[in-house]
């Protein structure tokens, strides 16, 4: 009895407190439901959504996918109706000849949750709101670029920029996500530093039906007046209902979709993908066979800090890349199941066509100076022997049309050459005793790779492999572990050689600017100061500066851009800044148990990936499978 | 009394000293490490997105003045100290506006509605049978318990929690593994979301539950076999005293006051695996909350789940500490 007096009022208390935040909507039938990860995970202050506020808030939780809308779209595989979409715009930007203006025409008839319309006031406030407050998400960005916004009429914004700017519409096209354009009759009056926009008014085809006060789930629900919606074009979306949750660590999320209680799971690791592959039949992913995996438009590399005397000769930089075997790269970080590259483009979206295909015979007859021999070191088989490598043990899961293996495994790489390797270092005054490298300065050349750890725990294996292989070379080469550490070192550029990512595109549009624009000289910082995104390694080149400004010349879709674009692979291969390895695969796994028409590789008419708000496209394919 | 006064002032003053000392290496701690909240979140809102370097650098100056994060060590510091007396751990950098105190608000209940529960469960259930298996010794069923609390005691929480996970998540996926209540229930109070509530704790009490119980029983069997050799207690069954007076009221009131003393002790280690049972579990309590601080640099809801952490834990030792000469008339105080 007195055990339950003490547990009596304890588990009282813990009723009372859920019950404050209980909401009041019934729970949404299963088949009506698409339940999605979110791998932002359990979000703490579920009660905000005021996501032009910066922080970890919740953004993936269905946020920016399903409620909010911007100007354009560029889709990171092919697109719907193309990779370009025109979402709230009803046009393309519009600049004057030079870039100091850029009008926005808006598409009518679109309206907010609560049966506002949709019009150029709220554009303008957006606007004037970043203008006015520092300390919002994109304030700075606002700040540094708009001289005024005006509307000439309710469906026309004209934004007067400071400076020239030919990729100024970037800031309002969703890549992965974009400035969002606030409801005016909501944020009117509010403090947007304090404003918690809850329930949020939406622009997207859902509205906010319920959610977990402790921030594990959120259900969306399609809106009633889901054709007053810019996504009505493409038709009527699929699910009812949608929620983004929070399903654990990677073994649960497995466990989840073995259940058929998670229909899309964000990301698992190879061996969870490998598990799915084998006993969830209903599971899909986006290869119907290995390497199943999502190539994302981000290319992991070894990064090199430029900054660093042993680093600044293109030969030892060309030697270590000619040190790699990276069919045992593929291996040991994705199991086989990587997308190689061997220049700084992501094998992912339309980037082959424009990049890789056109560029192969180029890379194939390029000639490198050991010194003692000139060589070709391209191999454009060496995805075809990944695939080879993997047969005997993965069978028929492995394609055998060569355009399917070079979309899955990807192209050509540089062949290990130790030899040329050697060669080169000696080139660069290196000597080689009893096996060990030493620099021109007579010290060992050792090299630090620093690796995530377990936040990345794919990237951490290619880091311990190629720590592995230079070592084997005669470099006193290491995996450095930073663990939570890696960005904050990483900005500070405090360390020797990193595994990351300098290198991020549109994935479907061939313009570079994205990542490009921010390797310009310009924004190097000194030793020991924070470097800006993205250019990691801290490479200064007036050849590439000179291609940087050029670019920012040239309009957007303009093929003067895709040429650059070439020029700059060029650039990169002869100098080796980074050295390149595949694209970041992430294992979405969908599950066709309740839904069906997911985007594949075979139908890439979006990203799968549930986080990127592009994932809203897939809403009006998926159709329920139990009615 | 006077003796219990000075008592009660000692161990107060050691509670506050301890209390004191916690937060304030808590506080060096996070603030000295190389994670700056304000570098780890540009870092996150840069890495899918917006990467104009001038807006970058701009935003990274405005986030720090927002913040308050560039003032000096030793004025954060005292200006925490200052807060904290008033339960005020200021705003969570990663979650901003949201007062600290909200968030923690808001998921202590479940942590401490499963940490308590399950804590006095092992606790009560492990010296019962610990109790009853060392004073009758060839009890059959109290002997296989004792073997499997024993072979469930060396074993690590994670892995506990793990192997149920499998178990009841996977193989025989009869319980839920996930979250603290079902979305399917309707959140308020009625007996659907209370089940729900229930169900959903069964797997991470279960794992807490399981670690601990071990220790109770094999504590409390032993002192019980050293006491009923005892010649009190002999004389009690010569005398005609009815066995389970004697379990009662001989044995395990004098056996129960060390592990009084040993749940004061284990508080902090319960606490610890706690953590990790509700990040396997999901479950939505302090420990969940206490790793997205971590993994976000946010010093501000690092520093509150500490915070209350330490103060939990040294209240609840002070508490046992102070009600224990209570129900233990052999303690003297001078």
């Amino acid at each position: 009895m007195k055990l339950a007096r003490l547990l009596v009022p304890l588990a009282a208390a813990l009723f009372l407190s859920t019950a404050v935040h209980a909401q009041d909507a019934s729970p949404p039938p299963r088949n009506q439901t698409l339940i999605v990860e979110n791998p932002q995970g359990t979000i703490p202050n579920a009660d905000s959504f005021n996501l032009w506020l910066p922080g970890l808030r919740g953004v993936s939780t269905g946020l920016h996918q399903l409620g909010m809308d911007t100007f354009w779209y560029i889709d990171p595989d092919h697109g719907l109706d193309g990779v370009w979409d025109n979402s709230l715009a009803a046009e393309p930007p519009i600049y004057n000849e030079d870039f100091t203006e850029m009008t926005v025409k808006l598409r009518q008839g679109i309206y907010w949750s609560d049966g506002v319309e949709f019009t150029a006031d709220d554009v303008v406030f957006t606007t004037e709101t970043h203008l006015n407050t520092d300390g919002l998400l994109r304030s700075s960005s606002y700040q540094l670029n708009v001289e005024s916004v005006e509307a000439p009429d309710p469906y026309t914004v004209v934004f007067h920029l400071k400076r020239p700017n030919s990729r100024f519409h970037a800031l309002f096209t969703v890549r992965w996500n974009a400035a969002w354009i606030m409801p005016r009759h909501v944020f009117e009056g509010q403090d947007p530093l304090q404003f918690d926009f809850n329930p949020p008014v939406t622009l997207g085809a859902y509205k906010l039906h319920s959610y977990d006060p402790n921030g594990q789930w959120f259900t969306w629900e399609k809106r009633e007046d889901w054709e007053r919606t810019t996504i009505a074009r493409f038709g009527e979306p699929g699910p009812q209902y949608v929620t983004y949750v929070d399903p654990g660590p990677p073994d649960r999320r497995v466990i989840a979709q073995m259940n058929h209680e998670l229909d899309i799971i964000h990301d698992v690791s190879p061996e969870g993908m490998f598990t799915l592959a084998k006993d969830s039949p209903s599971s899909i992913a986006w290869f119907d066979g290995f390497p199943y995996a999502h190539p994302d438009p981000t290319l992991p590399a070894l990064i090199f800090n430029h900054q660093l005397e042993k680093f600044q000769s293109a030969d030892v930089r060309w030697a270590l890349a000619l040190a790699i075997d990276i069919k045992a790269v593929s291996m040991a970080s994705y199991r086989g199941a990587a997308t190689i590259s061997a220049i700084q483009i992501p094998p992912t979206g339309t980037h082959p066509q424009y990049y890789h295909e056109p560029l192969t015979e180029w890379l194939t007859s390029f000639e490198l100076d050991t010194g003692q021999q000139v060589i070709r070191p391209y191999d454009p088989t060496m995805g075809q022997q990944i695939a080879d490598m993997l047969r005997p043990t993965m069978g028929d899961e492995i394609p055998t049309d060569p355009q399917q293996i070079a979309a899955s495994f990807g192209m050509g790489w540089w062949k290990q050459d130790l030899e040329a390797a050697a060669q080169l270092l000696e080139k660069a005054g290196f000597t080689r005793r009893d096996g060990e490298w030493y620099m021109p300065n007579g010290e060992r050349f050792s090299i630090r790779i620093m690796v995530e750890g377990d936040g990345r725990p794919v990237m951490t294996r290619a880091g311990t492999m190629v720590a592995q292989q230079w070592r084997q070379f005669g470099i006193d080469a290491t995996a450095e572990n930073a663990q939570a550490a890696f960005f904050p070192r990483r900005e500070s550029g405090d360390f020797e050689v990193c595994i990351s990512w300098s290198v991020e595109t549109w994935g479907g549009h061939p313009d570079l600017s994205f990542f490009l624009d921010s390797w310009h000289s310009d924004f190097v910082a000194a030793p020991g100061e924070i470097q800006p995104p993205r250019n990691w390694q801290r490479w200064s080149s007036p050849e590439l500066d000179a291609i940087i400004e050029q670019i920012r010349e040239v309009p957007f879709d303009d093929p003067r851009g895709v040429e650059l674009g070439q020029e700059f692979v060029k650039l990169t291969v002869r100098e080796m800044p980074t050295i390149p390895l595949m694209s970041y695969n992430v294992f979405t796994v969908m599950d066709e148990t309740y839904w069906t028409g997911y985007p594949t590789a075979a139908d890439p008419y979006t990203n799968p990936v549930p986080n990127w708000a592009n994932s809203r496209y897939m809403m009006v394919r998926l159709r329920p499978t139990q009615p | 009394m006077h003796g219990y006064g000075i008592y009660l002032l000692k161990r107060f003053a050691q509670f506050v000293l301890v209390v004191f000392i916690g937060i304030s290496l808590t506080f060096f701690i996070t603030h000295l490490t190389p994670i700056d909240p304000v570098d780890r979140m540009v870092a996150g809102m840069t890495t899918f997105g917006q990467s104009d370097p001038e807006a970058v650098e701009a935003m990274r100056e405005a986030l720090r003045a927002l913040y308050g994060t560039g003032a000096p060590l030793l004025d954060q510091y005292f200006e925490y100290w200052g807060r904290m007396l008033v339960f005020d751990f200021g705003p969570s950098l990663s979650s901003f506006p949201t007062p600290v105190s909200q968030l923690i608000g808001r998921a202590l209940p479940w942590t401490f509605g499963l940490l308590a529960t399950c804590t006095l469960i092992a606790w009560v259930l492990g010296n019962l049978l610990g109790g009853l298996a060392g004073y009758y010794r060839n009890n059959l069923a109290l002997k296989t318990f004792g073997v499997v609390a024993m072979g469930f005691h060396p074993i690590p929480h994670y892995i506990i929690a793990f192997l149920l996970l499998i178990l009841f998540g996977y193989l025989w996926p009869i319980l839920p593994i996930s979250g603290g209540a079902s979305q399917q229930v309707e959140r308020g109070l009625n007996l659907p979301f209370v089940l729900s509530v229930l169900k959903h704790s069964v797997l991470p009490g279960l794992a807490i539950i399981l670690i601990s119980i071990g220790s109770w029983f094999m504590g409390m069997r032993a002192l019980v076999s050293n006491i009923v050799t005892e010649d009190y207690v002999v004389y009690a069954e010569l005398g005609g005293v009815s066995r389970r007076r004697i379990m009662r009221s001989y044995v395990m009131r004098n056996a129960i006051a060390p592990q009084v003393t040993g749940l004061a002790m284990s508080m902090s280690g319960f606490y610890n695996a706690a953590i990790i049972i509700e990040y396997v579990f999901s479950y939505p309590g302090l420990g969940r909350l206490l790793i997205a601080g971590v993994y976000a640099g946010d010093y501000g809801l690092v520093l509150g789940v500490t915070a209350i952490s330490i103060v939990a834990v040294s209240a609840a030792v002070f508490l046992i500490d102070v009600l224990y000469p209570l129900f233990d008339p052999r303690v003297q105080l001078s």
